[in-house]
């Protein structure tokens, strides 16, 4: 018995040094990749994957976690757009949305029942950024395209799609020292504690603003990305401060302005996300001071990991790590009706467009797809 | 055939909730383009930690107490576990037992604040959950682990899937495709939930939850059987935290995950029968109603957008759908009471 146990023991220790048997999985290439100015490669150490290019259509899922905020039901939405375009539509055999809550092992087993369904490709927000690890193996021995976006993996083993959230925080940084100059007092607004969105976001804005030669006092508060705890704690700094010279508010933004308003303080250069309400103000306001940034993190991302998959299929090369380009307008560029829209709700992001990678989902498309009838 | 009506009247509930699932899994299975032991497989993955922390919920509900510290003790021991579950197969073992014994120690604490604290259960473990959770955070701040890949891949896979992961076997044909994950079910039921059950402070357990002013005067050691009860509590919920461990590869202190497993913990055991007033009901009814709960959502991963119930597949009305068939479940495992005469019945 006791020799049998050591055996075992023995065998398993093997194993557990040994490493794993080996199976299908994207090759390493060289880049560079397919369509560079839409899949740029995050940084110069970023790999490229190749995948047996297949015949298509193709079945796609895209499994969500989390779902109950304007952002997700925008980006469920954008996603059913983006596969009914022509272009996109002549690719697709089947297209399946589930959410799968909170729970990290449903969303692992739902991921798992489409690579056992035989999809070619899963799009997913993963709702933690570790743990993925089975079912990478199993995409990889299956020859599935998983592509992770917006809340991505710590891992370089996936395809994944992101918007480089430190670029937020320093072009915002640089647009307020544009319009301030080198020194003042500055309100930031910041996101929910803890995530890495938050802190790459405020990391990137103190890089430019701590910088030589800047002088100036950032008073930091906690927004949450929603409008109504941002509005709250801008209006708290307000009452405490009296006076700020600019604002960085990485989400919220709309609440923000409407504090400032509120509290009758002078209207104020500001950097923001995407939210239509914000972009509304801002075009409504900006000849009496509020001359406004607005950078987002778009629900279209979706799409761009759509076309991503559908590409890797194709067995194109493509960046490990998609960087895609961060959306931006400021108060020169805005205009009604192409990147915002007076006449829809203000918790709308306004931010869908991605001209270098073809994507150009309109907000009446997205918007149309809360009616049953999809209309191209 | 008398003995055979006597269990089925005294486990009707058990009976309803396989019936349920046996719906909603053929269901999901005729729906499925190809259906295999893949497929099995990974269903059962998806429900065993589910189905073990229906079981650590089972025992203080027995009791007639709700456990709400089973979902954030299952997260700790996910944390814990994921710092412990890598290196030679003796630092394996050595963190595999260890978590049982923190998983096991910790449900003797909620229990001995239950019986010598003479606090409501449901209050006690409100706060041990919270203390739980702040020690899950603790010890992994942020998403990770080190957990060994071969690992976690060989033992969530089949038993075939182990040899060929490690070299031991190779194809092992039907019995090779048997799930780990339900093997390690069916273990924890049969070594450690049927033993307890046979045993004088299990059925003390059952006792207590009828009539605990009874099961007092008829000398029954009460509180053993909730200290006993705890325990096994907080056994089963390790069980959870390991193969979630094992699951994810990782460790992840989500107080939202904790809440969500605690809530379905909750009603997998009323979905197998087991009344929250204590004293009717089991462990194998939690498993079948754990079971019940992810085939729902199974349903949604099949179910075709064109036909008629189509818009149960819109993914904005999934929790929606979902909320609305648990309760539908529950109320059926609940019908029972409009048949009886009287209803003291239940409690005999």
């Amino acid at each position: 018995m006791t020799k049998f146990a050591y055996a075992a023991a023995a065998s398993l220790a093997a194993g557990l040094l040994g490493g794993a048997s080996a199976w299908a999985q994207p090759a390493v290439v060289d880049g560079p990749g397919y369509l560079p100015e839409c899949f740029a490669p995050w940084d110069q150490d970023t790999k490229y994957f190749q995948w047996e290019p297949r015949e298509g259509p193709y079945r796609i899922a895209l499994v969500n976690g989390f779902v109950g905020n304007t952002w997700r039901i925008q980006m469920i939405q954008t996603a059913k757009a983006y596969v009914e375009t022509p272009e996109i539509a002549q690719h697709i055999a089947e297209f399946k949305v589930v959410s799968t809550g909170l729970d990290a092992a449903v969303q692992l087993g739902a991921i798992e029942d489409f690579i056992n369904q035989g999809f070619d490709a899963i799009v997913t927000i993963a709702v933690s950024p570790d743990g993925f690890d089975r079912v990478i193996r199993l995409a990889n021995r299956n020859n599935v395209v998983l592509v992770p976006f917006d809340n991505i993996l710590d891992t370089d083993e996936v395809m994944m799609v992101n918007e480089d959230q430190w670029s937020m925080g320093t072009m915002s940084a640089e647009f307020l020292i544009e319009h301030i100059g080198n020194e003042g007092r500055i309100l930031e607004v910041r996101g929910v504690p803890g995530n890495s969105v938050d802190r790459d976001r405020h990391e990137g804005f103190r890089s430019v603003m701590e910088a030589e030669g800047n002088n100036f006092e950032i008073i930091e508060v906690v927004g949450n990305w929603a409008d109504g705890d941002a509005q709250k704690a801008t209006a708290d700094a307000l009452a405490v401060h009296g006076h700020f010279d600019g604002i960085f508010t990485q989400g919220g933004s709309t609440g923000s302005v409407r504090a400032l308003m509120d509290a009758g303080h002078p209207f104020i250069p500001i950097a923001g996300e995407g939210e239509n309400g914000f972009r509304k103000l801002i075009a409504e306001h900006h000849e009496e001071g509020l001359v406004g940034l607005s950078y987002g993190q778009s629900p279209g991302l979706v799409a761009i990991s759509i076309k991503a998959a559908i590409a890797a299929l194709q067995g194109e090369v493509l960046p490990q790590l998609i960087s895609v380009p961060v959306p931006v307008a400021d108060y020169k560029t805005l205009e009604d009706g192409v990147n915002y829209w007076s006449d829809l709700t203000d918790n709308f992001f306004a931010v869908n467009e991605f001209p270098p990678c073809d994507v150009n989902i309109t907000a009446v498309q997205i918007m149309a797809q809360t009616a049953d009838d999809v209309t191209q | 055939m008398k003995t055979l009506r006597i269990y089925a009247t005294q486990n009707l509930g058990l009976l309803i909730a396989i019936a349920i699932f046996l719906v909603l899994y053929l269901i999901y299975a005729t729906q499925l383009s190809r259906f295999g032991m893949n497929v099995v497989l990974q269903n059962a993955n998806e429900v065993v930690p589910l189905a073990l922390v229906s079981m650590a919920q089972t025992v203080p509900v027995l009791l007639g107490g709700l456990d709400l510290s089973v979902g954030p003790l299952m997260t700790m021991i996910n944390c814990i576990a994921s710092e412990f579950l890598a290196g030679d197969i003796w630092s394996v073992l050595f963190g595999c037992v260890l978590c049982l014994v923190i998983g096991s120690a910790c449900g003797l604490l909620n229990g001995c604040i239950v019986v010598y604290g003479r606090i409501q259960p449901i209050i006690a473990t409100l706060a041990t959950g919270a203390i739980f959770i702040g020690v899950a955070l603790f010890v992994r701040p942020t998403p990770g682990g080190k957990v060994d890949g071969d690992l976690s891949w060989a033992l969530t896979n089949d038993i075939n899937e182990l040899g060929y992961t490690y070299g031991w076997w190779e194809d092992l044909g039907w019995f090779g495709l048997i799930p780990l994950p339900a093997v390690f079910l069916v273990l924890v039921v049969l070594l450690v939930w049927i033993p307890f059950r046979r045993s004088a402070t299990g059925r003390g357990c059952y006792a207590i939850g009828s009539a605990e002013g009874a099961a007092y005067m008829s000398g029954i050691a009460i509180n053993r059987s909730k200290l006993a009860a705890f325990t096994l509590a907080g056994f089963f919920a390790a069980c959870a935290g390991l193969y979630l461990t094992l699951l994810t590869g990782s460790g992840n202190a989500d107080a939202q995950q904790a809440g969500s497993y605690t809530l379905n913990s909750i009603a997998a055991v009323v979905i197998g029968g087991t009344s929250l007033f204590g004293g009717t009901g089991g462990c194998i009814g939690a498993i079948f109603g754990a079971m019940v709960i992810r085939a729902i959502s199974f349903i949604f991963r099949v179910i075709d957008e064109n036909s008629i119930f189509g818009f149960l597949a819109s993914p904005l009305l999934q929790s929606l759908v979902e909320g609305a068939i648990l309760l539908l479940a529950v109320s059926l495992g609940a019908a029972r009471v409009f048949r009886v005469r009287n209803r003291l019945t239940l409690f005999t």
